[in-house]
Parts: structure tokens; sequence; C-alpha cells
């Protein structure tokens, strides 16, 4: 008996080792993905807040820094792809990454750089749905007016989620592009939707610097 | 009364008429659950939805939705605009109360002809309440106090639920995107609202009612709709897809949109 007890530890001690290990690359293998998209919201929300980034002269910057940390969280790759449907299958690669280069920057004046006006809601992780390597985060963009339901649908590459749509109170934001995008590839052509896409840019681009016309509309006791 | 009863049930027997015409393939995806977002079937061009819905008029669709959209910004919200400054926001909060309130009752029967009866209950329970306690629905003490959130039921949420088809896309003057089931549904809750307008005939003071309740809630979402449209490349297209996806999540959602 006093022979063998030093190899049962030994035994003991390996296989706790290796299910330890086991265990660690399980929690590696399934990431949580509303517990990555929580770091990443208070990210962005301290970019919007931090001092030295406030006022109108620092509008270009912050919409960088802005940008720099959504790409930890949004693959725009995948945004890309789905919202050109078949489209993107006949494209070359260097189309490819061309058509994601033009459609980040239409979300990022579209979306990504107008933000700022929601940098006083709090956004509250209502919970989330995984199928295989597939999830659905679902938040709510609460202020002291409304609640807005926003999803997160996320997808796992190796052991990060990445965001590929939004979906606005049941409505798929890329789904609605797609829908757009298919329309106008049908009656004019794919060079044509390019063309659009970069004049809308441009077009966001200008009208970013300028106050907000529809603000003067709004009764200030609102905001 | 006789006759609005008449023109009410014609209009059932033709819509029901015209969904019958509707190939069955458009119209299943139009009631039911809400779409798997994290299939990628919903992203398929080939996959679940082709089309959303059949539009069959977007010509004459398109031109209703220009009109709108320019009463929208050169009628409406300047109305609305000035409304709120003159009225303070929490006067607004109240009349918006105050008109949901006067619905209920349409809601109720509507609960109880989908088959939600524990809703059907809320919805009666909010009703005395707010009535009494709010006075009048003013306020909202059912939804603050007794924690009973608003339930949305409507006409066309109820059609849905009895398997009728949407038919095809309508974007209806002054009204916005709807369906042919869904704006039978609106006309029909409208109907449903006549008691309350039996304390005087005058068409123009209906209208009246009417244009206030929709300055009123319009004052809340002032500039939304601009900010939107800057974003998007065809409106038309963007609308009509945004109102059938949600449609599919939530198909009561229009017309009493608790917002």
């Amino acid at each position: 008996m006093i022979r063998r007890y030093p190899f049962t530890s030994v035994i003991v001690l390996l296989l706790s080792a290796w299910l330890s290990a086991g265990m660690s690359t399980a929690v590696l293998a399934a990431p949580d993905p509303t517990e990555q998209l929580r770091p990443f919201v208070d990210k962005i929300l301290g970019i919007l807040t931090e001092e030295t980034l406030q006022g109108e002269e620092n509008r270009g910057k912050r919409r960088v820094k802005v940008m720099d940390v959504a790409h930890e969280r949004f693959d725009f790759e995948e945004m890309s792809k789905r919202v050109l449907g078949s489209q993107w299958r006949q494209l070359s690669n260097s189309e490819q990454g061309q058509f994601v280069d033009l459609f980040t920057k239409l979300l990022e004046h579209a979306y990504i750089g107008k933000i700022e006006n929601y940098s006083k809601q709090k956004v509250v992780f209502k919970g989330q749905r995984i199928k295989g390597d597939r999830a659905q985060v679902e938040t709510e963009l609460v202020d002291k007016e409304m609640v807005l339901p926003v999803s997160y649908i996320m997808i796992l590459k190796g052991s990060e989620w990445m965001a590929y749509d939004i979906v606005v109170e049941g409505v798929s934001l890329i789904r609605n592009y797609m829908e757009q995008f298919r329309e106008i590839i049908r009656k004019d052509g794919y060079a044509s939707l390019v063309k659009q896409i970069e004049d809308k840019v441009h077009e966001l681009e200008a009208n970013a610097g300028k106050p907000d016309t529809t603000d003067l509309l709004i009764d200030k006791k609102r905001s | 009364m006789a006759n609005r009863l008449f023109i009410y049930l014609l209009f059932i027997v033709c819509m029901q008429g015209a969904c019958l015409l509707v190939p069955a393939g458009v119209t299943a995806t139009g009631a039911g659950g809400g779409a798997d977002f994290l299939n990628d079937d919903f992203y398929d061009e080939k996959g679940i939805e082709t089309r959303e819905i059949s539009d069959p008029l977007e010509p004459l669709n398109r031109v209703v939705f220009d009109v709108n959209d320019k009463m929208y910004i050169w009628v409406m919200e300047p109305l609305a605009s000035m409304y709120s400054h003159v009225v303070p926001l929490d006067l607004r909060g109240c009349i918006d109360n105050f008109f949901w309130n006067l619905a209920e009752p349409v809601r109720f029967v509507n609960t109880l002809l989908q088959g939600r009866f524990t809703d059907a209950g809320n919805v009666l329970l909010r009703f005395v309440i707010n009535s009494t306690g709010g006075v009048y629905g003013l306020g909202d003490p059912a939804g603050r106090e007794f924690n009973l959130s608003k339930v949305v039921a409507t006409m066309g949420g109820t059609f849905a639920t009895w398997g009728i088809g949407d038919g095809f896309y309508l974007v209806v003057p002054l009204h916005g995107p709807s369906t042919l089931r869904d704006f039978t549904g609106t006309v029909i809750d409208g109907f449903g609202m006549t008691p309350y307008y039996t304390w005087t005939d005058d068409l123009y003071v209906q209208g009246a009612v009417y244009t206030g309740k929709a300055t009123n809630s319009l004052s809340m979402h002032l500039g939304e709709y601009e900010k939107l449209k800057d974003v998007l490349f065809d409106p038309y297209i963007s609308f009509r897809n945004g109102y059938m996806q949600l449609r599919r999540e939530k198909p009561d959602f229009r017309s009493s949109d608790p917002d």
C-alpha cells in the first residue's frame, strides 16, 4: 500500500493536469459572445466621452479612433459578402477587396460617425442565442424617453466573435441594404452600384462637419 | 350605421377574394414566427424570401410614396415642429397616452379574436386603471405603478392569425407602408373607434382629431425620417423591405405601435 501511494498521487496529479488543460481549451474553444461584446461597447463609449477628444474640431479624430476599435469586433468582409449576395462570387479578389473598403467607408460615414448622438444612452445586455458558430446578442439602447432593441449577429472566427449584421427593432441592416443593392445591380449593373456608393460616401463626408439642420426642427428640451 | 356595416362587410369580402388570387408562396412568409438571423438562408437571395412580398402596384406605390414623402417634409413636419415648440413634452406624452387609451377597447377585441387571453385581460385592466386613476387616460399608471406594459393588437394581426395572407404591398396616401390585409385591418379598427365620433357628425372635426393625433405622435420623432433617408439608396425599396421585416417579427405592429 505504502509503495503504491506515490504512484497513485502521480496519476491523480497527471489526471488533474490533463483535465484542467482540457477544460481551459474547452473554455478557449467556446468564448462567450456577450462577454466579448461588452468590453467592446464600453471601449467605444469610452472614446466618445474621452475628455481630450471632445468638441467639433476633434470630430475627425474621434471617428478614426472609433473605426480602429470597430475593426476589432465588426467583420466588414462578412458584411460585404452578404450584402452583395450572388454578385460577390462573380467578383475577382481585388474587386472584392475594393468593395469591402468602399462598403466599410459607407458604414463609417452613415452610422459609425453618427453614434456620438448615442453616447449618453445606456446599453443593456438582454441575452444571447448561440447556434454552432453563429450567435445573436440582444441588447437595448436605453435613454429616458425610449428603448431601442438592437441585436448583434456574430460569427465565431478562431476565438473571436465577430459581428456581421445589426438588427434594429427586428430590421436587419444588411438585409435592407442587400435589397436596395440588388435592384441597382439588376437595373444598372454592378459598376453603377459602386459609383452610387462612392457618391453617397462623398455626400455624407461633405455633410459630416455641417451643423445638423434637422436639429433645428427638434425641441431642445428633448436633449 | 347600417350603411357603414355594409361597406365594412363588402370590404372584407373583396379583400378575401383578392387574397385568394395571391400565390400561396407569397402569403406563406407573411405570417408566423420571426426570422432566424443565425441561418445563412436569411441572407441568401434564393433563400426563404426571394422577394419579401409581391408588389404589382409598384409604379403607383412609388408615386404615392413620393407624395407622402413631400407631405411629410413640407406639411406634417413643420406643423409638428411648431407644435413641439408650443406644447411641452410632458403634455405631449399625456396626449399620446390619451389616444392610446381610447383605442384599448379595439385592442381588447383583437386580443380575444387572436386567442391571446392573458393579453386581453391586461388590456382590459389597463383601460380600467388608466381611465380612472389615469384621469381619462392622460396618465399611464397601469404601466408605471402596476407594471402592465402596453399590448399591441390590430385587426391586421388578427387576420394574420386566421391565416389570411398579406395580399400585396400597398403605400397608402397619408398613411404609409401597408399591405392589403393590414390596411383592411386598419380600416376596420377605425370603424371600431366610431362610438367615440358619435358626439360629432362633422367630418372636419373628425379630420382635425385625426390630424391632431398624428401631429402629436410625430412631434416626438422629429428629424428621424430625414436622418434615416440620408443614408439610403432607394428609400422606396428600403421602406418596403423594412416594413416587411418588421411585420415578420411582429405581425401586429402597425398603426398601434407603442412609440
